[in-house]
């Protein structure tokens, strides 16, 4: 089964914000991760004013940070700004809803410039037996497809879009190619999809700068269990018709279960309970 | 479809004796037979209190929640650098997983077969084993051994015309032993702690595969009264285990 999700990861998507998830935070806080994806470039990123990530590398996943629904004001800076406003991404406003999942995601624009977009991320229950991979597209670089062992499986992703698969669980070859092509720009290299987790795999850097790579964030804990375990065959372990059996031949040997006394009636409860 | 008639209901009677001693074939019995059979099989199997466990109250399910990668964040609104985890976000390899089980004993029944691990049916239920002296092991779940949560092994309860080896599960006697041998890793041996009927129409599968809270042993099997119109048992027989 697949599902198919294109949601623009601009930054304050108020709608797309509208399909937080399930309770998951205690408290009900949004959670909060951050992604940097511009290369060569150390930051620091800021929250409403506040230095919240200091000296923040490419590359590097932080959170998540549990925050309370609500507006903020994220910014990134050159490493060791004196305050947000000199701010090289940003300020940009987000709405982060009660119990809703995010990414904000500083990295270049299909263009090369650096920007930021707010990604939510889906923490619903995954069905029993499988994983969901998430691509984003956040690379300075034309539409792409995402290759599995050499066949496309995402296609025609551009900046800054993401596409959702539900997979079995396994290790994943993938390689990122030129929409329409199946030459790698990025890969393959492994990328694990685990049954009840949310692999979210982001393109990132720049194809003129020959920079491109993948980073991952995943979300455990989305697994639900089978709806039923089922172990009959033909109703030969039939407990019903043995209770009958058992009433039955009961009447005869009525003595026996009086000289048993109490715990013949004990009996009778758990049968019944059984049957 | 069962009911071969005669020797259907004649095993039957006989299914209640092999619990109560060993397996036998559909042949025909006395009423006392079975009548004598049965009560024992009352005294040493349904009789067993179906204890409530600590599992009938689970933690809180943690199903849809979001536990992080990495080490929890702090709640809060931001300080001035709070201390929030951070990690490159390079592709990592798939996490190590617990040995797998390869085979299942249980004490004083002729419950001896090979473990084989499974997923879930097209329709979301557990795979179960073709073969009647198999037993699955759910995959994607916790393994017996695990640090946490319940492993569950399941197989079928009868045969095409008879009973397999895992209807004497409802019989256990707490205190049985059970053993798992597991695949590179030392065979591990749980003791039975309940014997509970979960009926069919109220299966709580959040419970019986619960990822977290203390590790158990769940071996699951059907029971209770087969339902001609659902080609079904009503009750699933589950045997809870710790580790000694």
């Amino acid at each position: 089964m697949r599902t198919s999700i294109f949601a623009s990861g601009a930054v304050a998507i108020a709608a797309a914000l509208a399909f937080a998830g399930p309770a998951q935070a205690a408290e009900g806080d949004a959670q909060l991760s951050v992604l940097h994806g511009v290369p060569g470039l150390t930051v620091d990123v800021w929250v409403n004013g506040e230095r919240t990530l200091d000296d923040f590398t490419p590359g590097t996943l932080a959170g998540p940070l549990a925050l309370p629904a609500g507006n903020y004001a994220l910014a990134i800076t050159a490493a060791d700004a004196a305050d947000a406003t000199a701010a090289v991404i940003g300020p940009v406003d987000v709405t982060l809803a009660a119990n809703g999942n995010y990414t904000a995601v500083a990295n270049l624009d299909a263009a090369g410039k650096p920007t930021a977009n707010l990604f939510t991320n889906d923490v619903s229950q995954i069905e029993p037996g499988k994983g969901k991979l998430t691509v984003r597209h956040t690379a300075a670089a034309p539409a792409v497809d995402v290759l599995a062992a050499g066949s496309a499986v995402i296609s025609n992703l551009a900046n800054p879009n993401e596409q959702t698969l539900t997979l079995d669980p396994g290790t994943i070859p993938a390689a990122v190619a030129a929409a329409g092509t199946t030459q790698p720009v990025i890969g393959p290299a492994d990328v694990a999809v685990t049954e009840g987790a949310h692999t979210i795999v982001y393109a990132w850097g720049s194809l003129t700068d020959q920079n491109l790579q993948l980073a991952v964030q995943t979300i455990e804990g989305l697994h639900s269990a089978p709806g039923a375990v089922p172990g009959g065959r033909s109703g030969a372990a039939d407990e019903g018709a043995a209770g009958q059996a058992i009433a039955v031949a009961g009447i005869g040997i009525a003595g026996i279960a009086l000289l048993l006394g109490a715990a013949a009636a004990s009996r009778s409860v758990a049968l019944r309970r059984v049957g | 479809m069962r009911s071969t008639t005669t020797s259907q209901q004649s095993g039957i009677s006989a299914d209640v004796a092999g619990v109560a001693a060993t397996p036998v074939a559909g042949k025909a019995r006395t009423a006392r037979a079975a009548v004598v059979l049965a009560a024992a099989a009352l005294l040493s199997g349904c009789g067993t209190p179906a204890t409530p466990g600590p599992e009938t109250a689970p933690p809180a399910p943690t199903s849809g929640a979001a536990v992080p990668a990495a080490s929890p964040a702090p709640s809060g609104a931001p300080a001035a650098l709070p201390d929030v985890p951070l990690r490159l976000a390079t592709p990592a390899p798939a996490a190590p997983r617990d040995p797998a089980p390869r085979f299942l004993t249980v004490e004083g029944t002729t419950i001896s077969m090979t473990i084989v691990d499974v997923s879930v049916s097209p329709d979301g239920a557990m795979e179960i084993p073709e073969a009647f002296d198999q037993a699955g092991w759910y995959r994607h779940g916790p393994a017996p051994g695990a640090a946490a949560g319940a492993a569950v092994v399941a197989g079928h309860v009868d045969t095409a015309s008879d009973l397999a080896p895992l209807s004497q599960l409802k019989d256990l006697a707490a205190g049985t032993r059970v053993t798992v041998e597991r695949h590179g890793a030392p065979a591990l041996n749980y003791r039975v702690r309940s014997v509970e009927l979960m009926a069919k129409d109220k299966f709580n599968g959040g419970s019986l595969f619960r990822r977290d809270g203390p590790h158990q042993l769940k071996l699951v099997t059907c029971g209770g009264r087969w339902l001609d119109g659902k080609q079904d048992y009503s009750d699933n027989v589950i045997v809870t285990a710790e580790l000694e």
